[in-house]
Parts: C-alpha cells; structure tokens; sequence
C-alpha cells in the first residue's frame, strides 16, 4: 500500500466519518488526482505544449433518499471536510425519495487487465511531441498543401472510492489520444477530413499515423456536389454506426425507461430492430477504453446483451434504478446519478463492407455520423457531414447539403446488412451497417 | 485592505519577468457553485462544487508556457512557475511558429457583474421550494399528459484576479444564474413529446423570482402539447423564416466561430484573407456585444485584463472585423477587443464570443412571409455545430410551422436545417424590424465551455435544406 494511497484513505475516511455524524444514512467519498499532457497542432506545426497536475474530492450524502453532492478541488482537509457538510446540507433540503434503497455492497473482484499504463504515466512532453512530428513528417512527405491541425495528449490519474457500506476501491487509468485534422483547399474547393485513435494502454493507440488517413480523407471529401431528395439505401461505416448504435444503447438507460422520456419505452421484450441486429455493452474487455470491474458507484459491472436479433432485451442500470425496478444492478452507474453505456461489441455479418457497398447500387454512405436524435422520439434530421454519393457499387463523390432524417427505430429496423469487417477501437468493435429505404434531404 | 491573492499573482508576474519571461499573467480564480435539480415532484438530487486555483503563463523565447495549481499559496505558485517555464523554454526546440502578442496600455480596475440578489441572500430551502413551484405549475399546464417533469437551477459566483507584466491588474466579480424547465408529455393516442425552456442572467436566485411560470415550466408544457398536434416536417429545399432564435444559432454557429481570430490564423475559418469583401446580403449586420448589461455572455474584463468591448463582425454584408486575444491581435498587428476568455484557472484564455446577435432590419414579419408560396417558419433554437473548416453548419429547431400562401399554417414538429455559411448570408433576402436575444447557454470549444447568448430580428433566406421527414 503506497503512502499516497495511505494518505488518501484517511482524508476520505474522515470525511465519511463528518458526512455521517451529520445525518448522512448513506454516504460515499471520492478522492483523487490527475495529470494531462496535451500538444496542440496548427498549421501543419507543433503550436505549443501544455502540462496540468490536480487533486478533487467530491462527497455523496443521502437523507431519506434525496442526495446531495458536492466537490473541492485540491485535497486540504479543510476543503475535504467542508465539502462533506455542504453534502450534508443540501441533501438535508431534499425532497425523501422512498425509491432510493441504498449504495452498492462490496462485491470484491480483480480489476480489469490493461487500463493502467506505466509506460504512459512515465511519458514527457518530449514523448509526446514526438508522436505530433511523427504526424507532421508524414504530412509534409503525403501532402505538400495541407493544413494539418490537431491535439496528441494524455492523461493519466488515481482515485479512491470508500462507501458507507464498507466498499474500498482503489482504481489507476491511463489514455493515450490523438485527433488530426487534414484540410485540403486547392481554389474554392475544400476537402476536410479527421481522424483518432485512443488506447488505455500505449500499444493500443496508434496516433502518430493519423496524418495518413486524415489526409487520404481530405482528398476524397474534395468536389461535393448537392443532390435532389428522396429515399434511398444509406450505408453506415464504422464510425456512424458506432454513433447510432451508441445513441440506441444510451435510450436504453433504465432511469430514462422509468421516467418515461426514452423512445425506448414499453418495448422491452419486443422487437425493435431488424433480427441482423445484436449488440452487447460489455464493460468487462480487457484494456477496453469503457471498461472497469466496477461503475462510478463501486458496483460490480454486468455484461449487458442490449439487442439481442433485434429484440430489446435488457437494460442498463445503476443502483436507483435497478432497486426501484427490484432487478440486478447491471453497474453502468456514475455518482453524479446518470447512466452510460460503456464498450459496445456488434455481432457480426458474413459479407465485407466492400461486398455490401457493391450490392448497393445507388444510396449514400456516411463515413462520420452525428445523429442526435430526440430522445424521447427517437426522431433525428441529422447533417451528412462526411457522406458519399454511391453510384453503381462504389463511391462516387462526397455530397454537401445534404440531410438524412427519420426516427431512430424505423432506422434500427431498416437494417439489412451487417458487416464481416470491422473497426476496432480498444473495447468495441464496429462493423458497417446498410439501412434500407431511408429520407435523404437533398439541394439539387 | 491588501488581497492576499492579488499580491500572489503579481508577484508571480514579477518573479516570471526576473527568470526571463518577456511576457507573462497569472490568474486566480475563487468559485462557487451549486445546482437543484428537482423531478417527478421532488427534489431529488443537489449539487455544490468549490475550487480555488491559480494559474500561470508566460512567454519565453516567444513560446508560450503555462501551468496551474489547485491551491494559492506562493509556495504553489513558485511549483506553477517552475513548470510553465521548462514548458516554454523545452517547446522553443519544436515549436515553430513564434509568438508575438500586441502589448496594450495596462488596466487596473475591480469589478462586479452580479446581480441584485447573490447566491446566499436566498436560503437553499426556499431555492428548492421555488423551483419546486415551477414544476408544479408546469405539471398542472401539462395536465394528465404529464409523463415527466425536471426542473433546474443553478448559479455560480466567481472572483476572478488576474495580474500582467504590462501593469495590468483586475479583480472581477461575476454572478450567474441558469433556471430551466423540460417536461415530457404524452397525447391520447400515446405519442410522446417533450420541450425545454431555459432563462439565464448575470446575476443570482432572483432569476428564481422574477421569472413568471408562464415563461418557463408553463411554456415548455404547452411547447410539448403543441407538438403532440404537429406534424412531420417535410424534406427538401425550402425557402424559411428564422425565428430571432434560430437567427442566434445562425450568427454564433454559421459566422461567429468563423470570425473567432485563432481560427482566421490557422487557415481553418473560411474568413480568412476575406476581411473587407462583402460576404453577406447588404441588409445583415452582424455583432458580438459582451458589454450588454445582465445579458449571459456578458464580462466587463476578458481573462487577459483586456476590457471587453462591441465589436462589429459584419457591417451591411461587409466583413470588417475579427474577435480576438492578445496573441491574435498581435499577429493581425490590431488593438486587442477583449475577447479571450478561460474556463476557470486550469484554461488558457482563448477567443471566445459573447453575445452575439445580427442587428434588426426593416420588414416587418407578415411581409416577409407574404409572398412565400410554400416555406418553413422555424422556431425554439436549441442548438448547432459548425466545421468552420467546410463553411458548413446545422441548426436544431424544437419546432415549425408550415408557411402556405403567405400565411403560417399548419405546426411541425421539430427539425434541422444545414447549410453552406456564405450561400446562406448572401440568400438572406430579409431582415425583420423586431429583435429578441434569448440563447443563453455554454459553448463549448477546445475542451472549454463559456457563457454566451445569441439572438437577433426573423429572417427570410431563400434555398436551405431542411431535414424533414416528408417527401
């Protein structure tokens, strides 16, 4: 046990302790700290390095069911325990709710391997403006004209968790990110791509070759052209079905479904999207960017089988949620009270991307996706940001002015081809999806 | 009396100047911040959050270093020191673009943006009784459709105290409040429907009594309701109206990001190597005022010491001006206009907008709908992205109405629009003689988020995808 772990476990210790004498009857202490390390690009050069150290604590206390929640920065005692009496205070102010039963019970399991990096707790800044040169290099070898910009960064940060119900949890994460942005603009035309990667682990974060495919985006979205409206097949790639599938698995948030404001409502155990459709929150991946042994609230996380050939088979819960519906906490809590889905695994099909695009014929592709849908309807109209017209199996020419619409269930039942291929970033593994007959808004 | 904290970050300024930073500023920042969320009749959950922290930034070799510690202490301020400068001095090695920032007249001033009440002066029981209140009223306009009810609200007070090298020393005081209602209702035929509305200020809890029901809880219920009676919005290329509040999203997504100086350097703003060219319809006059009083982006200082000050983007069509930092202003050789703004002490300011609004015109609403044969009115904007790199942005209106013949007809429900950004202010073919700016909320840009609002008259643009759901 290392000193500041020592250290730490006093400090939250004693701010339970203050929280309880102050009529908490139930209460929870976090305390923690963290460092980043960020290197940001601007005009195909490293503009400048940034370094950030921080200690928080944030204390949980439950009155006859309201919770009050409070946080400090920095770890003085005296902030740490004041913290706990203003928890103390506001719960004090809420309103009872006999639908809260209690806080996790210790439930002791190993953690998960791999999301813990020594080798990125021990990186410099040098370390990391070498991964932005390795990007710059590339750059100016791939694309003499380009404007590359971006951000290579790190973070990497320890927290203890102690509960009044006797749960101790010390947890370490490391991450290792880039994002790189290509911009192409040869006359009055632009072509504009990025691209990412992330890793808990070094080995899993490929950053300093972003500039390729950023590039190699950029020239593809040169030359958009407007088309007319109609409804046509649109195909998802990998990173617009992680964010429809990601939007899909966030509805099935139990206290959304309880309250009544999710389009998911009431269809639990019916179908609700195409049988080829099977998707699984799995927060249990070894070195997985979501994953963890156990939630925010130190309950033990649950493989959760969400769609399941497109029937809506369970849900996620936190631990309000999971004893007002008298189910089993399936650990997707956080302690400010929400619920998040975590790495999501797609079943997969048995033809390639390229196969499904082939068979298309005419419909759109959509590389990058931001659907936001409403909600409590499911209903989206969305911006095709970075789409493609395809024409005779193959993609055509990127579109700009272009829109896609409809709700999220008819999209979910739409689907009629998954993928063999996939995109896999640590935890999850995306393939690509085609949607059948879908709203296309378009300029021509 | 001597502030402890203001002798801190000065003699930080000085200590940075005598190890060699040609430049440097330090800020604290003291916050307090606390928020009610009630739902389904109660009060359920209750937030508070402190921090008090410093930070440092200096300019050495022309390369910025900069650093921050969660305590203000000099012992912690010598640690910040020690680190923004190795950062400085080790990116000389890489960095290669050097700094150089315009170097104004020093400032030395203490202000307060609060409002007539401060967080305190209402006790937290009777915050939660009036916020309680609105739900209720808006559960009793929602009636038995009620499916779901959250209320909110927050305020936050914050000292800020910042030091230069330039002389410049400034403690602002400034006090914000968010209220916000969104309820979820159900129609008889089991279709579902929610609405927000939100009112934010500077100033404190007596947002919580001065705003009435009926522009709030009550509003977001009958928003809800109407939707229930709406219909899907149809696709295509329309001809539409902009309600002031989808005026707001356009001028702080579409332009306003574009016109931020750092994204003009960089070559990412499609404004750049524009300044002068007339890029809009003649009738558009764009603006970001952070000096209009009690409105959310407002500030008297930016987070550099700089005072804030108006400033025209577009003026009748013609790009004349950029919003900008010390360093932009540097590089555009201009006057800094006190528009680089951090999100507490562990940010770099950065060029932020405030409040930013396209000035009123002449037409009046039912003639710019008049000879509109089949078009969209959009209303209640909630929000909008932009890739200032393509010139292409989206907006989210809550809801819509059909235009037929030149009169508003059926209601639709809610829908996007997206569009190039100068086809866009060049197919603005009217500019309405009213004016309303109620956008408040928090942009988010480079992992950092600021108070802004947006507003501006109803305007007509010809040839804007919508994203409806109709062919």
């Amino acid at each position: 046990m290392s000193d500041q772990h020592n250290q730490y476990e006093n400090l939250a210790d004693r701010a339970l302790r203050a929280a309880l004498d102050l009529g908490a009857q139930w209460a929870d202490v976090a305390v923690g700290h963290g460092h980043d390390i960020g290197v940001t690009l601007e005009k195909t050069a490293v503009k400048e390095a940034d370094s950030s150290r921080g200690q928080s604590a944030s204390v949980r206390v439950f009155i006859d069911g309201a919770m009050g929640y409070a946080t400090c920065g920095g770890l003085d005692e005296d902030r740490v325990l004041a913290a706990a009496r203003r928890a103390a205070g506001m719960a004090r102010e809420g309103t009872p709710d006999p639908d809260f039963h209690d806080l996790p019970d210790p439930d002791p399991a190993p953690e998960i391997d791999g999301l813990f990096d020594p080798a990125i707790d021990a990186m410099t800044v040098d370390d990391v403006v070498a991964i932005a040169a390795a990007n710059l290099s590339l750059a100016r070898e791939l694309e003499k004209s380009v404007n590359l910009s971006g951000q290579i960064g790190l973070s990497s940060g320890a927290s203890l968790l102690v509960t009044s119900t006797g749960l101790r949890l010390w947890r370490q994460r490391t991450m290792l990110e880039g994002e790189i942005e290509a911009l192409i603009a040869p006359g009055d035309d632009k072509g504009f791509y990025y691209d990412f990667d992330s890793g808990r682990m070094k080995d899993d974060c490929h950053a300093e070759s972003l500039a390729r495919s950023a590039i190699e985006g950029a020239r593809r979205m040169l030359g958009a052209r407007r088309i007319p409206s109609g409804r046509m097949s649109v195909i998802l790639g990998p990173l617009a079905t992680y964010d429809f599938l990601s939007d899909l698995a966030s509805s099935a948030n139990a206290e959304s479904l309880q309250r009544g404001r999710s389009y998911l409502c009431g269809k639990i155990g019916t179908k609700v999207a195409s049988p080829l459709l099977s998707v699984t929150d799995d927060a249990l991946v070894p070195r997985g960017l979501y994953s963890g042994a156990f939630d925010g609230e130190g309950a033990r996380r649950r493989r959760v089988a969400i769609f399941e050939r497109g029937l809506f088979a369970a849900q996620l819960h936190n631990s309000y949620t999971a004893a007002k519906a008298h189910q089993p906490n399936t650990g997707h809590g956080s302690r400010s009270g929400g619920i998040s889905p975590t790495n999501l695994q797609v079943a997969l099909g048995e033809r390639t991307a390229e196969e499904i695009i082939r068979d298309t014929g005419d419909g759109l592709y959509l590389a990058i996706s931001q659907f936001s849908p409403n909600p409590t309807t499911g209903d989206l109209s969305a911006s095709v940001d970075f789409g493609f017209r395809i024409q005779g199996g193959e993609l055509a020419y990127p579109v700009e002015s272009t829109m896609i619409s409809g709700n999220m269930l008819d999209l979910a039942a739409a689907v009629d081809a998954v993928s063999s291929d996939f995109r896999e970033e640590p935890g999850s593994r995306m393939p690509t999806l085609r949607l059948r007959d879908i709203q296309i808004s378009g300029s021509e | 009396m001597p502030d402890p904290t203001a002798d801190i970050v000065q003699r930080l300024c000085d200590e940075a100047r005598r190890r060699g930073a040609t430049f440097a500023d330090s800020r604290a920042v003291d916050s307090v911040s606390s928020t009610i969320l009630v739902q389904d009749t109660r009060a359920d959950k209750l937030f508070s959050a402190t921090s008090f922290g410093l930070c440092v930034r200096v300019l050495v070799d022309h390369c910025w270093g900069f650093a921050s510690a969660d305590s203000v202490s000099w012992p912690s301020a010598l640690e910040c020191l020690d680190e923004a400068l190795g950062l400085a001095r080790s990116s000389a090695r890489f960095v290669e673009e050097r700094v150089e920032i315009t170097t104004p007249r020093p400032f030395v001033d203490a202000v307060r943006s609060v409002g007539r009440l401060m967080p305190d002066d209402l006790p937290a029981a009777e915050k939660v009784r009036r916020v309680l209140a609105f739900e209720t009223a808006g559960r009793q306009a929602a009636g038995k459709g009620i499916v779901n009810s959250i209320c909110s609200y927050s305020d936050a007070y914050q000292v800020e105290t910042l030091a230069n090298t330039l002389g410049t020393q400034i403690r602002s005081e400034t006090c914000r409040a968010v209220l916000g209602a969104q309820m979820v209702v159900a129609g008889a035929d089991g279709q579902v429907q929610r609405a927000a509305e939100y009112e934010a200020i500077v100033g404190g809890p007596e947002l919580l009594l001065d705003t009435p029901a009926e522009e709030l809880s009550i509003k977001a219920s009958n928003k809800a309701l109407a939707l229930l009676k709406a219909r899907k919005c149809p696709a295509g290329n329309f001809t539409v109206v902009f309600h002031p509040s989808i005026t707001g999203l356009l001028v702080h997504e579409a332009l306003g990001h574009n016109a931020e100086a750092d994204a003009v350097w960089s070559g990412q703003s499609l404004l750049e190597g524009r300044l002068g060219e007339q890029l809009a319809a003649t009738g558009v006059t764009i603006i970001d005022d952070p000096t209009i009083p009690g409105a959310y982006g407002s500030y008297k200082y930016d987070s550099e010491g700089t005072p804030a000050v108006r400033r025209v983007i577009i003026d009748h069509g013609r790009l004349v001006g950029f919003l900008h930092s010390l360093e932009t202003a540097g590089k555009f050789a201009v006057a800094p206009n006190g528009a680089a703004r951090a999100d507490g002490y562990e940010s770099k300011p950065i060029v932020r907008m405030s409040n930013t609004f396209m000035e009123r015109g002449t037409v009046p609403f039912a003639d710019m709908i008049a000879d509109i044969d089949r078009g969209i009115y959009l209303e209640d904007g909630h929000w909008g992205y932009v890739f200032v790199q393509k010139g292409q942005f989206i907006c989210y209106a809550g809801q819509a109405h059909l235009i037929e013949r030149g009169r508003i007809t059926e209601p639709l429900r809610d829908v996007s629009i997206s569009s190039m950004t100068l086809d866009t202010l060049t197919n603005i073919d009217a500019v309405g003689d009213d004016f309303e700016m109620d956008m408040p909320g928090m942009c988010g840009k480079e992992g950092q988020r600021a108070p802004t609002d947006a507003g501006g008259p109803h305007v007509r643009v010809r040839d804007i995808v919508v994203g409806g759901h109709e062919a």
